[in-house]
């Protein structure tokens, strides 16, 4: 290893960047901190309804109960399978599509009004015609999953596209490159911020996919927990639901974010 | 034989709106080894015809033959550089050096080979392993340069390939560039509305009417060979030439 000498001022400002990066997560930590201690000391008091607000530690032990009894990760591994799975399909489906729809330019224009439509439409509309032709199970809850993620996909990806810069275009067509060169070589690298960006929120998509479709149908699944535990008055069902999938959602999204830093690593 | 040929030359644009002519009747010949500039009021049609003279679009009428065959995007004779250099960000630059020889399936060992020699030749070899945001607007040029050359063009098309860079730079560019192209002993047409820049680079100058395009004027240059673009700049028959030049572009100015 090569040991360069800085200057003093290079350290301090090196130290000042460093504390000002610790201030920040310092402060994050703190926030999340101070809204359980909040949460936890204001129903305990009674300030705030224990039974409509639960409460941190109530959480935790209902975490810890249907942990032991398997229950927790049964219901959680069926949401996230689920999320997955569409997730997967969705964003499959919706590169393949836009990339399809990218090389046929009159592909492209007679499906532009179609999948507008489609996009403005709420796909929560279209739960019973899901459920009759899928039947009440997973099928039908990866079916709403994908319809949700996969327009928007298509959408994001397609413009990304379609919006290459046209001088590394004219570069490729003097080289006399073929629309598949340009696809591969120019085009798809150029978009690989976009598509990343785009899956990220596909995450985000999917998971709200999955649990509406469980709402709707399932006897399984974090989000038939929700609807349990609001049939039956059980706040703590509830709020324990939310908290798990607050933490599958997030890491989910830091496993994304996780593929983004090792692709921009190069 | 002539190396280029161009013979009544027409191109009509067609919009929903309108057609417009770009070019009209244009006729003219380049030998091999020719340093061809082609000034003229900015909007006429410059960089058309090197679009048509590279195979990316076709003729409304009249005929163009390079190396007696009509040009095609798929050969190799022509080299296009674009103004902006146009390097991919997410390639290093001994990967751009390869773009071109990638597209055209012809990225094999002798080819790698040669297209590093000429980027060690030509003074790029320090900066293969970097990104193309790491370099200077200049070198970025040179790169690109390298990268035209590494596919064996016999014809440069230089379209106005330093009127982005800064004055110093596009100087000092603009003699490296020469000489490289002398070195290599190509066939170059530039485009440019830079008049000093045609007169220090080209042994022959073809201005060109406001649109549509005619051929107002061709002027054979007498430099001796061993001026560099610099020297000649400042000799006082640029100077004569450029205020001939100046004077017809300003009349066609006056017409529109």
């Amino acid at each position: 290893m090569k040991i360069k000498k800085f200057s003093k001022e290079h350290y301090d400002y090196l130290k000042k960047h460093h504390t000002k990066k610790a201030f920040v997560l310092f402060t994050q930590i703190s926030l999340l901190l101070i809204f359980i201690l909040g949460w936890q000391l204001l129903t305990k008091f009674e300030i705030i309804s224990s039974f409509f607000f639960s409460s941190p530690s109530t959480v935790a032990n209902m975490i810890g109960e249907l942990w032991k009894s398997g229950e927790l990760l049964y219901h959680a591994k069926i949401t996230l399978t689920e999320t997955l799975v569409g997730f997967a399909i969705a964003s499959g489906i919706g590169f393949l599509v836009a990339f399809i729809l990218w090389c046929n330019n009159f592909l492209r224009r007679v499906s532009e009004p179609y999948i507008v439509v489609l996009n403005s439409l709420p796909k929560i509309a279209l739960g019973p015609i899901i459920i009759i032709w899928f039947g009440a199970g997973n099928k039908a809850i990866i079916f709403m999953c994908v319809l949700i993620v996969v327009i928007v996909t298509i959408l994001n990806i397609l413009n990304s596209f379609t919006s290459c810069d046209s001088q590394l275009l004219a570069l490729g067509s003097s080289l006399g490159a073929n629309k598949i060169q340009i696809f591969f070589k120019i085009v798809l690298p150029n978009s690989i911020k976009d598509i990343i960006s785009t899956l990220k929120v596909n995450v985000g998509l999917s998971w709200i996919g999955s649990i509406m479709g469980e709402m709707l149908v399932s006897r399984a699944g974090l989000g038939y927990l929700l609807t349990y535990g609001k049939q039956v008055a059980n706040m703590h069902l509830v709020m324990t639901a939310t908290v798990v999938l607050c933490v599958l959602a997030s890491l989910m999204y830091f496993a994304v974010a996780l593929i983004e830093k090792i692709i921009q690593k190069r | 034989m002539e190396f280029v040929s161009i013979k009544n030359l027409t191109l009509i644009y067609q919009s929903l709106k309108d057609e417009t002519k770009a070019l009209d009747d244009i006729s003219f010949e380049i030998q091999k080894h020719d340093f061809v500039s082609i000034v003229g009021p900015s909007g006429c049609g410059k960089t058309t015809i090197l679009s048509l003279i590279s195979g990316l679009i076709k003729p409304t009428t009249g005929s163009i033959s390079v190396e007696g065959k009509q040009p095609n995007t798929k050969d190799d004779v022509c080299g296009y550089m674009f103004q902006r250099d146009n390097l991919l960000p997410w390639r290093n630059i001994e990967k751009n050096i390869y773009f071109g020889l990638e597209i055209k399936r012809q990225k094999d060992k002798e080819r790698k080979a040669y297209a590093l020699a000429l980027a060690k030749k030509y003074g790029i070899a320090d900066f293969l392993k970097k990104y193309p945001n790491e370099l200077s607007g200049g070198m970025r040029q040179r790169v690109a340069l390298i990268r035209t050359l590494a596919l064996k063009p016999e014809l440069l098309l230089l379209d106005e390939p330093f009127s982005a860079l800064d004055y110093q730079t596009r100087l000092s560019l603009c003699d490296d560039i020469y000489s490289i192209i002398k070195k290599e002993q190509k066939t170059a047409i530039l485009v440019t509305h830079d008049i000093q820049e045609a007169i220090s680079m080209s042994n022959k100058i073809i201005v060109l009417s406001a649109r549509p395009a005619k051929i107002k004027a061709i002027h054979t240059l007498d430099f001796d060979e061993s001026l560099t673009p610099f020297e000649r700049r400042n000799s006082s028959k640029a100077k004569k030439l450029f205020s001939i030049i100046w004077q017809e572009i300003q009349d066609e100015n006056k017409e529109i």
